[in-house]
């Protein structure tokens, strides 16, 4: 029966997916248990401050001005056809700040460190070295996961801080050569129509994202299983769930908070 | 200083053989369908409709549920905004509609897709070359391309296009739903078409083809270039995530950028 296979097929997928995401929080709430006597150790924290962060600089900077780009061109041309040129910062500085900017630097996190983390999780994983350390009586959830998930979630804020600014900086960059619209009316646009806390909702959903990243990113590097080929689905698994998460999270946090 | 100016120097180097290795195998993938033409392709034909299910339909789920959501959010930002400086929704629709033909919908549902196809067929074909079955394949007499690639690339591009107008489809609904019931937008008056002109849907069929047709070589490349073990896969696999979106990126301001100039600034 083709009618009873199918129906197998959806409540196999549909147990999978509960299972990971039950995994997820569990992993969730192992990793805020192992924060209520914070002890962090120091040096792994700063290596991935460093490594998560520093690293990223360049590519959330590329990102982020093709995004700004990106908007003023869709922008653009519809105000200037109603002569409204004082609107451009308007339409897409409110995009880039609030929506395609976090989003689109947390897309590009999720697959350069986010990725990273689980192939490297994983490979210790495969490689035994995880039940090395439980061996020597040290927890991989503190050690490992704990530092990986706060320098992820301090990181993505310090890059979209950074991805804002360069974004608006390619908006007006684009706005000048390709519209033609004047450096001074681009700035008054955008100093007059974005308020503060357009900014701020794009940053503190950043935190979020960054949260989401890291524990998803935790979660299928530590639960590998089989060699190479274990690996590379964890990594593929890893960035789908990111993916899907950021999506759930941007839109649940702009329906409470506006 | 000579120490920053080496790296500099050899990461130059490393980029530089990098472009030339992606240029290969983009040349190979298409000398490889032109072969599959001439041979009237009876041997990849089956490889191909398996593609075609693992990049198509496997992507379902995942393309309905991220477009969906963030046209929901979109909407919702928008009306927001517009509710605090004209309080009308009348051109919400039309717009976002023309939004989402011109760039939004193909360009979305790239990146999603340069997430979920792109790792996949980094980490497949890493796990092949790491498991030396790449080289088996060279032995036997057949180009890993030819037999890998291809099938993926044929298969990626029909499927990103279909892909974006479903995904199109489900985030101007979700739009819409969105703005009929937190705002009191008449469906009438969001489901207009009014605004969508021919250069926009060629815009959208230039970019969906691009995406597919840069997602699986990108991917491949990186799977390709893996080295080492479980290790190696990992590496690949990052790299073509991030190589893909940051490709489907860079192809969207291109496209968008010569449709400006082609069209005169009239989208």
């Amino acid at each position: 029966m083709i009618g009873e296979r199918f129906i197998t097929s959806i409540g196999a997928g549909a147990v999978r997916v509960t299972q990971e995401v039950g995994g997820i929080f569990v992993l969730t709430g192992q990793v805020l248990r192992a924060l209520v006597p914070p002890r962090i150790d120091g040096r792994e924290l700063v290596k991935n401050l460093y490594k998560m962060g520093n690293k990223s600089v360049p590519i959330v900077v590329l990102t982020a001005f093709f995004a700004g780009a990106l908007m003023m061109l869709q922008a653009g041309p519809f105000v200037k056809k109603f002569g409204a040129t004082a609107l451009a910062g308007w339409g897409a500085g409110y995009a880039v700040l609030r929506e395609i900017g976090p989003i689109l630097i947390a897309l590009m996190f999720s697959g350069r460190v986010g990725a990273n983390n689980t192939a490297e999780l994983s490979t210790m994983t495969v490689t035994e070295q995880l039940d090395g350390l439980r061996a020597l009586a040290i927890d991989p959830i503190r050690f490992l996961v704990v530092p990986r998930v706060i320098a992820m979630m301090v990181m993505l804020l310090a890059l979209t801080v950074i991805g804002d600014l360069v974004a608006l900086l390619g908006a007006s960059i684009i706005g000048k050569l390709m519209l033609g619209i004047d450096w001074s009316t681009l700035y008054h646009s955008f100093r007059d129509n974005l308020k503060p806390y357009d900014f701020l909702h794009g940053i503190y959903k950043s935190v979020a994202f960054g949260a989401a990243i890291a524990v998803s990113s935790c979660y299928f590097g530590v639960t590998v299983r089989g060699g190479a080929v274990g690996v590379g689905r964890a990594v593929n698994a890893a960035v789908v769930a990111a993916a899907v998460s950021i999506m759930l999270i941007d839109f649940f946090l702009t329906y409470l908070t506006g | 200083m000579t120490g920053f100016i080496t790296s500099l120097g050899s990461a130059a180097i490393s980029a530089y053989r990098a472009a030339i290795e992606l240029w290969l195998v983009y040349v190979g993938t298409i000398s490889g369908i032109v072969r599959g033409l001439q041979r009237k392709g009876a041997r990849n034909r089956g490889e191909v409709w398996r593609q075609l299910y693992s990049i198509g339909n496997r992507s379902l789920l995942f393309i309905v549920v991220t477009l969906g959501f963030i046209g929901m959010v979109m909407t919702y930002q928008a009306c927001l905004q517009l509710g605090r400086v004209t309080g009308d929704y009348s051109q919400v629709g039309s717009q976002f509609l023309r939004l989402i033909v011109s760039d939004f919908g193909p360009t979305l549902t790239g990146l999603m897709l340069a997430t979920r196809v792109g790792a996949g067929i980094a980490a497949e074909i890493g796990s092949m070359k790491v498991t030396e079955q790449i080289d088996a394949l060279r032995m036997s007499g057949v180009l890993p391309i030819d037999y890998l690639i291809v099938p993926r690339f044929v298969a990626s591009i029909v499927m990103t296009l279909m892909l974006s107008i479903l995904g199109g489809v489900v985030m101007w609904r979700a739009g819409g739903l969105t703005a009929e019931y937190s705002f009191n937008v008449n469906p009438n008056t969001f489901y207009d078409l009014s605004f969508v002109r021919f250069r926009h849907v060629a815009m959208f069929v230039v970019k969906a083809l691009a995406y597919g047709a840069a997602i699986p070589v990108v991917a491949g490349f990186c799977g390709l270039r893996a080295r080492g073990s479980s290790e190696g896969v990992g590496w690949a696999t990052t790299a073509a995530v991030i190589g893909s979106s940051f490709a489907v990126i860079v192809l969207d301001f291109i496209i968008s950028a010569s449709a400006l100039f082609l069209t005169g600034g009239d989208l």
